[in-house]
């Protein structure tokens, strides 16, 4: 294994642990929360995914940008597996963010500005795959992806400016309040160490996914281009 | 910066010239839009109080769909003769191409709301003739066409084309979907007196920022 | 003046079209680029017109390293491409007028009138362009190409769509414009015409200019041999062209 191998290896395993450190600290070490239950637990893992999927999407724009400037195709494998991590992490927000909102307020979704940024920007990920897909070339295929990236980022902000304007005048009728929890120092110390642990996690899935769309597209590239030069070791 | 202006002035004439000629682009955008109003109706069976308060929403919901359809088409005749290239080699900047896409675009946009407004008063029974609304639905078509222009660009260089349009254009637009329907709301007088002030500040923000990035990114899109 | 190309390489992925080429063309030649089809000349007529920048070398005009990125230099370039670059619901008037104002000519619709005529379009219905047949579009792609007066013509497969009538015609313009000391780079198979006028040949062959002979009275039989020898010299076993 090459150098470049092993330090993922060994990344993956820290990640691993990591994150089972923080899912064991979670469940037995960290209290109950008072209002919320034994159901508020998801929160740790629902706020860690969050906050790796605003992070992805920062950091999927930045290799856009990157890709841009010095039109080198590993900033853009970068770009896209950023947007897939992303969008995976995103999803896992949103559906523990259900597990959480059913037995406390009784629904399944809320307008909740956070929400809607979030699922918009679940939406914008889905459609970044989409345009992906839908170019052959691959340094078209490049600039589309980086703009969309540079573009879909720069929304968010706008899109969570907006959904909170109407909750301010819009009064929620029907819970999705805002999360009323009291948090410990106890709590706190769990919830950064998820976090931390998702963001290293975040990273050995980004270099992964990474290294596989680079195999892949130098794949496709010998494949397309064969004029019977390369040796395919028959 | 005159030699600009000139770019697009030219530009701008000969996207209406050509819609003029064909009338492909703003027929089908009307026949469609007036179609939806009617499907709103059955749809949502509203009572006259209710209407009032959704007026704006409809109006601008049909104006967002048949829009879509005027955005696909405004690149076709590029991409499909090769238009781009000739345009490149002959613009002092390249953002002159997509300013005059988003000009023509808008005016396309406008175009439909002027039809649109008297027929869904007509048939809605409900006049929505207020300046400031119309003011309103002009920023909103403005960001609407900065973003659609931009993603328009990039959609028909694709395989799936009109397909993708809505999927890439749409997640962009909530901020300019929720500030023109819940600014015109109030400024029609169906709903209590509020301060649209942020409204507006927020969708002012949203189509300068869109429609400076979009200039900054655009030779991206277009040149190799 | 003159128009250089140093070093010019450029690769698809994997695939490398352009291997550190050179080419330079004078005032006054009319080169003409001869190469199998996927040898990479469409890639290097873009590349020359600034449309598509090379993965390495130098472009040359005049001897400065210009950009070509400024504009008088782009609209001093006379491109003709695969596609007509034509609006096809206007007519062929409205579209030279179109461009005329773009490029900021200055030409009157006199003068525009005189150039369909001298692409033989004077007396071509005023209908959408659309209605017109590949040779027409061709002709009125070649007027629009020579419209800003452009110093440097660029013509990818220009005789494609033309009878034998504009193959004479395009013939002659290319003539006339080389005559104002222009310089002419245009690729074609069509070796029966374009010996008539071209000054010189350049085959391209695995992403290089693989020969280079002048026009001094070549039959056409011999040209043929000339450009055979070139391209099969060379050639692996395994990729035996059918």
């Amino acid at each position: 294994m090459s150098s470049k191998n092993k330090l993922l290896a060994l990344l993956s395993v820290l990640a691993f642990l990591l994150v089972l450190f923080a899912f064991i600290r979670m469940l037995f070490f960290t209290p109950v929360e008072q209002t919320m239950g034994l159901v508020q637990k998801v929160f740790y893992f629902h706020m860690s995914a969050a906050w790796v999927g605003m992070l992805a999407f920062l950091a999927a724009a930045v290799f856009g940008l990157l890709y841009l400037s010095r039109k080198d195709l590993k900033w853009d494998t970068l770009t896209a597996a950023s947007v897939e991590v992303g969008l995976l992490f995103t999803v896992i927000c949103i559906i523990s963010g259900m597990i959480w909102a059913r037995p406390i307020w009784n629904t399944w979704w809320t307008w909740d500005p956070r929400l809607t940024t979030v699922t918009i920007m679940a939406f914008t990920y889905i459609a970044f795959i989409l345009l992906r897909r839908g170019v052959d070339n691959p340094t078209r295929r490049a600039r589309f992806s980086a703009v969309y990236a540079v573009i879909g980022f720069i929304s968010v902000p706008l899109t969570f400016f907006s959904a909170r304007l109407l909750r301010t005048i819009h009064p929620v009728v029907f819970g999705g309040g805002e999360a009323d929890m009291n948090l410990n120092a106890q709590m706190l110390t769990t919830l950064f160490i998820s976090l931390g642990a998702f963001t290293v996690l975040y990273a050995v899935l980004l270099l992964h996914r990474a290294r596989l769309m680079a195999q892949q597209e130098e794949l496709n590239q010998k494949l397309a281009a064969d004029d019977g030069s390369y040796d395919w070791g028959e | 910066m005159k030699a600009w202006l000139h770019s697009v002035r030219v530009l701008v004439w000969k996207d209406l010239l050509q819609e003029w000629r064909s009338r492909d682009i703003l027929t089908s955008m009307l026949a469609f839009a007036v179609l939806s109003l009617f499907i709103f109706n059955y749809a949502l069976e509203l009572s006259p109080l209710n209407r009032a308060e959704i007026a704006p929403g409809i109006v601008w919901v049909v104006m967002v769909f048949a829009g879509t359809l005027g955005l696909n088409r405004s690149f076709t005749a590029e991409q499909d003769q090769g238009c781009f290239e000739g345009l490149i080699m002959a613009v002092p900047d390249l953002s002159a191409i997509y300013f005059a896409k988003l000009l023509t675009n808008l005016l396309m946009m406008v175009f439909l709301a002027v039809l649109v407004i008297p027929i869904y008063s007509v048939l809605y029974n409900q006049s929505l003739f207020n300046w400031a609304f119309f003011g309103v639905l002009a920023l909103g078509a403005w960001g609407y066409s900065a973003a659609g222009t931009l993603i328009a660009s990039m959609t028909v260089q694709t395989r799936m084309r009109d397909l993708l349009l809505p999927v890439l254009l749409f997640p962009l637009l909530l901020p300019v979907n929720m500030a023109v329907v819940k600014s015109c709301g109030v400024l029609l007088g169906s709903v209590a007196g509020q301060d649209i002030n942020s409204w507006l500040n927020l969708l002012l923000v949203y189509d300068v920022i869109v429609t400076m990035l979009s200039i900054m990114v655009f030779e991206y899109v277009i040149k190799e | 003046m003159n128009l250089q190309a140093r070093q010019i390489s450029k690769s698809y992925g994997a695939q490398r079209v352009l291997d550190k080429l050179d080419l330079s063309i004078a005032e006054g030649e009319v080169v003409c680029l001869l190469g199998p089809n996927g040898a990479g000349k469409t890639t290097l007529i873009r590349t020359l017109s600034g449309l598509q920048k090379p993965d390495s070398g130098e472009l040359y005009w005049a001897a400065q390293s210009e950009s070509f990125d400024a504009l008088p230099l782009r609209r001093s370039i006379g491109l003709i491409l695969h596609q007509p670059f034509l609006y096809e619901h206007l007519t062929a008037f409205e579209n030279l007028r179109f461009y005329s104002l773009l490029y900021e000519t200055g030409l009157s619709e006199t003068d525009l009138r005189k150039m369909l005529s001298r692409v033989g379009l004077g007396n071509a219905r005023p209908i959408p362009v659309r209605g017109y047949s590949r040779g027409m579009k061709q002709r009125l792609t070649i007027a629009r190409a020579l419209l800003c007066d452009p110093q440097i013509l660029l013509f990818d497969e220009p005789y494609t769509g033309l009878d034998q009538q504009g193959c004479g015609m395009l013939n002659q313009l290319v003539q006339e414009e080389s005559a104002l000391n222009k310089l002419v780079l245009m690729t074609t198979h069509e070796l029966s015409f374009i010996r008539q006028i071209a000054t010189r040949f350049d085959v391209l062959h695995r992403g290089k200019i693989a020969a280079s002979f002048s026009n001094d009275g070549i039959s056409l039989d011999a040209l043929q041999e000339q450009y055979n020898a070139v391209v099969s010299a060379g050639k692996s076993p395994r990729k035996e062209q059918a």
